[in-house]
């Protein structure tokens, strides 16, 4: 889709506009199947998870030499070790020992200048080579220079850090983000990430099921009525339709609506005073590059973008959040949200990042009860579809480019034709 | 007398700075969990008003080297952000319908 098609949408069309773009994805229901299906999950680890690129942190984490980072990912079955060398180079490496496979590093990161094992003590230096084997003359015709860390391919685009656990990938990071990439460019990523404020949880619920939440603005009015009772909805647009969106071959955006006639609420009055939230009606299209609120709408909040398969950017004027939904199994998920902010200069500031990372989490937290709630009934059978309107469309296009990793109804048309049933 | 905590001119404030002035999210997300609403309510009334001299004298110190009792006055101002939802929002300590806060952990605070 070219930029003047996605300006025909307008801010609050109730034309069904986003579907039209896009008759390809269809209208029909979507199943339910692979958020509880194990086959399908097992699928998933495959041929998703070790083979997709994985934002695993920001440059900003491990700004030194020595620096590092430790990412389970239990999905993949592996740990990865990620750090910064002498020569200011980011190295990832499966956090495994050469020698009997014990897990290297236990903790979530810091600083050294070299990794030794607990198990043995075989130590590594920052570029993951063999520097030293306790009681080395006991062993057989050891090769020390063959005996390094397991390297695993990874990359950077606007200070996010990226793995890929295919040891041959078939594209770079900078193919694979391809042009939502480029939409980003020139955000000021590096100036807002000088504050990051995280949470992590354990969630119940099958990793799409909290993707498909955040990536629709229609549950807003009715789940958030409490929290947000009129920043992304007014009158003229009760069901916070977005204001535009765009589909990529496998990434996708879609501009949130923010309604300039909110009305904050006291200590909001306070906090408004020194930046940082996210309804703002000050905000400024210059700081912004053309591909944030690509059509310059007014009445703006912030854009979503989703990196498939696991990674949310979403951006704002003065803020942006990001999540990383990590499947531990086919019905629980660990979820990492992020919040960032520019150094706050002043109390003021500081209050005013308080006052939005508070209202952040507390909405979030009204999101992960419903997620729970949904997974707990999911396998109950009573239904097999989702019923998507126009404004899910996000939804559906994931569907679409996790079917085209997986493969799971491909398979099973197969053996439709075939003459065995399938359930789909 | 029990010595004071916050700056001489907020006096007025220094009722409530043992139970908010607190240096972290998650000891002050716990503190708003564990209150009664009128507590809550208590002290929301007693700083909402005075956030604008708070503000203006906390402006005067840079951030990360500030007087012991400006920086207790910087955390209650930051219980206030933690409170405002229950006030304004909720009407209750928790977030209504909402996840259990223990389970959701600040990694970075």
């Amino acid at each position: 889709m070219t930029a003047v098609a996605t300006s025909r949408i307008g801010a609050t069309s109730n034309g069904k506009t986003w579907h039209a773009q896009y008759p390809e994805l269809g209208t029909e229901p979507v199943p339910i199947e692979p958020y509880i299906s194990p086959e399908y999950f097992a699928l998933e680890r495959e041929r998703i998870f070790r083979k997709a690129w994985l934002n695993v942190g920001r440059e900003e984490e491990i700004p030194k030499p020595g620096d590092y980072l430790v990412k389970d990912l239990p999905a993949c079955g592996t740990s990865i070790l990620i750090v910064r060398g002498k020569d200011g180079r980011i190295r990832a490496f499966h956090n495994v020992c050469s020698h009997r496979s014990n897990k290297l590093m236990w903790n979530r990161g810091g600083s050294c200048q070299m990794f030794a094992c607990k198990f043995h003590g075989w130590t590594y230096g920052l570029e993951g080579q063999l520097i030293f084997v306790p009681d080395e003359e006991s062993f057989f015709d050891l090769k020390k220079g063959e005996l390094g860390l397991t390297p695993v391919t990874t990359d950077t685009w606007e200070g996010f850090i990226f793995i890929n656990l295919d040891p041959q990938p078939k594209e770079s990071l900078k193919e694979y983000l391809g042009e939502i990439g480029e939409t980003l460019k020139g955000y000021p990523f590096a100036e807002y990430s000088a504050t990051c404020y995280s949470w992590t949880t354990e969630l119940r619920a099958n990793w799409k099921i909290l993707k498909d939440a955040f990536q629709e603005a229609y549950h807003v009015a009715f789940l958030h009525k409490r929290s947000l009772p009129d920043s992304f909805t007014s009158k003229s647009n009760p069901f916070a339709h977005g204001t535009d969106c765009k589909l990529y071959p496998r990434h996708r955006k879609m501009s949130v609506y923010g309604n300039m006639e909110h009305r904050p609420t006291p200590v909001e009055e306070v906090a408004f005073q020194f930046g940082s939230l996210i309804i703002r009606n000050d905000f400024s299209m210059d700081r912004l590059p053309a591909g944030v609120n690509p059509t310059r709408n007014p009445s703006w909040a912030l854009d979503l973008n989703v990196i498939f398969p696991n990674f949310f950017v979403d951006v704002s004027d003065g803020t942006y959040f990001t999540y990383n939904m990590w499947p531990l199994a086919v019905d629980r998920t660990l979820w990492e949200v992020r919040a960032y902010y520019p150094k706050a200069q002043s109390a003021g500031q500081r209050f005013s990042q308080e006052y939005s990372k508070v209202i952040f989490r507390d909405v979030i937290m009204e999101d992960c009860s419903t997620l729970e709630q949904t997974q707990s009934v999911l396998a109950s059978g009573a239904k097999t579809h989702f019923v998507l309107q126009d404004q899910e469309l996000l939804i559906r296009h994931d569907h679409k480019v996790h079917e085209e990793f997986v493969g799971f109804y491909k398979k099973q048309n197969k053996k439709n034709k075939k003459g065995v049933t399938a359930n789909v | 007398m029990s010595e004071r905590l916050l700056p001489e001119s907020f006096q007025d404030l220094d009722p409530f700075a043992t139970a908010w002035s607190l240096a972290t999210e998650r000891e002050r997300n716990r503190q708003r969990l564990s209150s009664t609403m009128e507590e809550i309510q208590a002290f929301y009334n007693a700083l909402l008003p005075r956030m604008e001299a708070v503000v203006a004298y906390l402006n005067q110190f840079p951030l990360d080297s500030m007087p012991a009792d400006a920086q207790q006055l910087l955390y209650l101002t930051l219980s206030l952000a933690e409170v405002a939802p229950a006030v304004e929002l909720f009407k209750q300590p928790s977030v209504a319908d909402g996840y259990d806060a223990a389970r959701f952990v600040p990694a970075h605070e």
